[in-house]
């Protein structure tokens, strides 16, 4: 068996095929990452920072949209309460015009019915009073007559007595 | 024929320890042209293939979303780029060079562990040679970017001189500056990996040779024991050089990347 140290220097002498099969290997891996496996990664990486990128920006997009969306949905909600309100305020408005007109009408009506009944009070008042006029006159001719015993027998006569009678009544009427 | 007798003479008389052969295999292919295939040599063809085959194909089916491996290999790739090369040079400088030095650590790492897969059992850079074209590549490299950035003169003259410097101190300081440039650099590369593999393979295989002269090849059943030790041995140093197969890679590269970067003015 050969010792370690003898022969040791050719361990530091580079053989021809030795140095031939080094640099044909160094150079075709070198060839195969320069040209094909570290631009494939490098692109990998690209994408990737930039999907990661355009991911960051999508969301800032979404949440722009949120953003505006909430922003229409409140001015949606508020002209709603605008709206709302108005339409209370003219329900209300309608309501009280409603009740005012219903007021005005019924007062209307009452009025016209307290002035019918005022009419046909008059006219029945004065129905009574022309009858009575008769009945008084006659009554009070016959009484007359009985008290005076007298008949009078000319209608003129009696005709102007009643008249002088109710006017006499009304006068007392009057004074009263 | 040398190998045969070293095997029975190795049997008779006591464990198989390895010796400068295990670094100088016959040639078994092609003889004697520069073609030539030895064991250490079809080693390191078979992990070329291997590793460009799983590199490429992680490539091509690497998606925006990684599965487990892709997410391996990119974290490899990326702590290359920005634990080694943009550390040390700053992303503007060091994207010119983050292709070579993954090169370099990814090929040099792959290389090493060749030393402890069952089969292989050698590291593929356990030849001078393997080292030596890996070094020559940085120092092509940080020369190229000295006078590329500086101009040859003024970058041997940054170099050989440099400011700060009374002038007699030149006188020793110049030549063992332009030794570092042209020798130590390159060569301190070389020897640092190139040793650490020899030192590795010669632990590992002798540990395993004492095992399996002890347990299976002694016949006196005591010395299983002590085999037992020196097994427990050998895989505390399988792991270590598994260890050691990432840290010389990581010094390679982190080596290659500081020369260049040194090459680069101070302030640009």
């Amino acid at each position: 068996m050969k010792p370690l140290a003898e022969g040791g220097i050719d361990l530091f002498l580079p053989e021809t095929y030795d140095i031939v099969w080094s640099l044909v290997i160094l150079v075709v891996i070198a060839a195969v990452f320069y040209k094909v496996v570290l631009p494939r990664f490098q692109k990998v990486f690209d994408e990737r920072s930039a999907r990661i990128e355009g991911g960051i920006a999508k969301a800032e997009q979404a949440r722009k949209e949120a953003d505006e969306a909430k922003r229409k949905y409140e001015e949606r909600l508020s002209t709603a309460r605008v709206e709302a309100s108005k339409i209370r305020d003219d329900a209300r408005a309608e309501a009280s015009h409603i009740i005012a007109d219903a007021r005005s009408r019924a007062e209307t009506d009452a009025a016209q019915i307290t002035a019918n009944a005022q009419r046909s009070i008059e006219s029945q008042q004065q129905q009574a009073l022309v009858s009575l006029k008769g009945e008084v006159g006659t009554l009070a001719t016959a009484l007359a007559g009985k008290i005076l015993g007298a008949k009078l027998e000319d209608g003129a006569v009696q005709a102007s007595m009643i008249d002088q009678m109710i006017a006499d009544m009304d006068g007392d009427g009057d004074g009263k | 024929m040398g190998a045969w007798g070293t095997l029975v003479l190795a049997a008779e008389s006591g464990p198989h320890l390895p010796s400068v052969e295990d670094f100088l295999p016959p040639e078994i292919l092609f003889e004697g042209t520069p073609f030539a295939i030895n064991r250490i040599i079809l080693v390191r063809l078979i992990a070329t293939a291997v590793l460009l085959a799983v590199m490429v194909v992680t490539a091509y089916r690497a998606k925006v979303v990684p599965g487990r491996w892709q997410s391996a290999v990119e974290w490899v790739l990326e702590f290359i780029r920005d634990n080694i090369v943009y550390q040390i040079m700053g992303e503007l400088r060091g994207r010119r060079y983050v292709p070579m030095i993954t090169t370099l650590f990814l090929t040099i790492f792959v290389f090493n562990l060749c030393g402890v897969i069952p089969g292989m059992n050698i590291a593929a850079t356990a030849t001078i040679t393997m080292p030596l074209v890996f070094a020559i590549w940085t120092f092509c490299q940080y020369w190229i970017a000295g006078i590329r950035e500086k101009g040859l003169g003024p970058f041997l003259k940054e170099e050989l001189f440099p400011a700060g410097v009374p002038w007699p101190i030149y006188i020793i300081l110049t030549p063992i500056q332009l030794l570092e440039l042209v020798l130590i650099r390159p060569l301190s590369l070389t020897i640092r990996l190139f040793a650490n593999m020899i030192a590795g393979h010669l632990l590992l295989a002798t540990c395993l040779a004492f095992t399996q002269f002890y347990i299976v090849e002694s016949a006196d059943k005591i010395l299983a024991l002590p085999g037992c030790l020196w097994l427990v041995g050998g895989l505390i140093f399988t792991l270590f050089e598994m260890f050691v197969a990432a840290l010389q890679a990581y010094v390679f590269a982190i080596l290659s990347t500081a020369y260049i970067n040194q090459s680069y003015p101070e302030n640009e």
